[in-house]
């Protein structure tokens, strides 16, 4: 970034008219640069030593000049950080146990409530799950062996036999042989429903 | 007489003030957001950053000067003066510490910290905004001294662009001179402003 080898901090400071080398027009360039993004609140992290410590100066004149605001969103964070830090974070260990024993009974209880309202309600879903999943089981798995168990006339009705061999002379008698079918197909449904079979 | 309501509004706020910091040593802690919130910025502007010209560092030292100011306040003793002095002797033994770590800077902290105990009267009873302006002055007044024995084109370099942040173009405008010539010269005076200022270490 910076030429360090002319050690321009511990050098005298040359004259406002004398002549700048091309090495100090280069330096002075780089430091204009890191004072603009300072005014503009972007401090850069990275810059060498030197260039630091002029940085620094730059921007004590200009906080004894005028007010330099701390951004309202991290002075909130600064603010949160040092609670958050006191009570239960980095601070020293005497001190966060102390300041947890001064909370008032309420407070030091309220997340434990929390705590174990939510397990109730976890448990409870859990034994709800647990006590309905055998009905679904019930209705739904047994289809297949009842399936198996009942006549096959309940499940098929050939028509056939009922109908048997249509002669040319009979072929276009369609509806009698479809009221034949439909009669058969009657009966069956009407002998499951008497026996207790669903329909 | 015109002086009455904001004595009232004064008072009012130091009786705000001991009830926070009562309610914060009986244990809750949360009291103390307002009171935090109040003075960081006092805090960060006026005592920090003037003393370490770092902004990244300064924040840090805020939040360790209020993370501490919590968990000491059991030993903050209410004398009916606002708690803000107390919080300022705070930061500003942070700073201190800052600084002698970091022995590059070792000058620059005995020029704004030995000034501590004659702004740090424990029997002041000013308030904090009194108390900030004031050390704003004392700070503003060493700057002054500083830029009053360099020369005269650097007083105005760092006058035009750090004081008032005017653009670099507008600086080298007012100059007659090119951006090129102005940054030399910023670059020379805030040098030279460091030697005489006790930032040097030469």
């Amino acid at each position: 970034m910076t030429d360090h080898n002319d050690d321009y901090l511990a050098g005298p400071v040359p004259e406002p008219d004398a002549e700048a080398s091309a090495a100090e027009r280069a330096h002075a360039k780089t430091f204009a640069e890191l004072v603009d993004k300072t005014l503009a609140g972007r401090m850069p992290a990275a810059m060498s030593a030197d260039d630091r410590a002029l940085v620094e100066v730059a921007t004590v004149i200009r906080a004894a000049s005028g007010e330099v605001e701390l951004p309202v969103a991290r002075r909130h964070a600064a603010v949160e950080d040092a609670l958050r830090q006191a009570v239960g974070g980095a601070g020293s260990a005497a001190t966060t146990a102390g300041a947890i024993a001064k909370l008032p009974r309420t407070r030091r209880w309220a997340p434990w409530a929390v705590a174990g309202a939510s397990s109730l309600v976890a448990a409870a879903a859990l034994a709800m799950l647990w006590l309905r999943a055998p009905r679904v089981v019930e209705h739904v798995v047994p289809a297949a062996p009842r399936e198996a168990q009942v006549p096959a006339s309940w499940r098929s009705r050939p028509s056939d036999a009922l109908v048997g061999r249509i002669e040319r002379d009979r072929a276009g008698d369609a509806a009698t042989r479809i009221d034949t079918i439909f009669a058969d197909r009657l009966d069956g449904y009407r002998e499951r429903r008497l026996v207790g079979g669903e329909p | 007489m015109a002086s009455e309501p904001a004595d009232d509004r004064s008072g009012a706020l130091l009786e705000e003030e001991q009830r926070l910091v009562e309610e914060a040593q009986s244990g809750h802690l949360d009291a103390m957001r307002p009171l935090l919130e109040r003075y960081a910025q006092p805090l960060y502007g006026a005592v920090i950053l003037p003393r370490l010209g770092d902004t990244a560092t300064a924040e840090e030292v805020l939040r360790d000067t209020l993370a501490t100011a919590v968990e000491k306040i059991g030993r903050f003793t209410w004398q009916g003066k606002s708690i803000y002095p107390w919080l300022r002797q705070i930061a500003i033994h942070k700073v201190y510490d800052v600084h002698r770590q970091a022995k590059r800077s070792r000058k620059l902290a005995d020029a704004m910290v030995h000034e501590v105990p004659a702004e740090s009267d424990p029997a002041s009873h000013a308030d904090s905004q009194l108390i900030a302006d004031e050390e704003r002055r004392a700070h503003r007044a060493r700057i002054d001294d500083t830029l009053a024995r360099i020369a005269d084109r650097y007083r105005v370099a760092i006058e035009l662009r750090i004081v008032q942040e005017l653009p670099r173009e507008e600086c080298a405008q007012r100059l007659a001179i090119t951006v090129g010539t102005f940054d030399v010269l910023l670059f020379r005076a805030v040098r030279a402003f460091r030697k005489q200022f006790g930032g040097s270490d030469d």
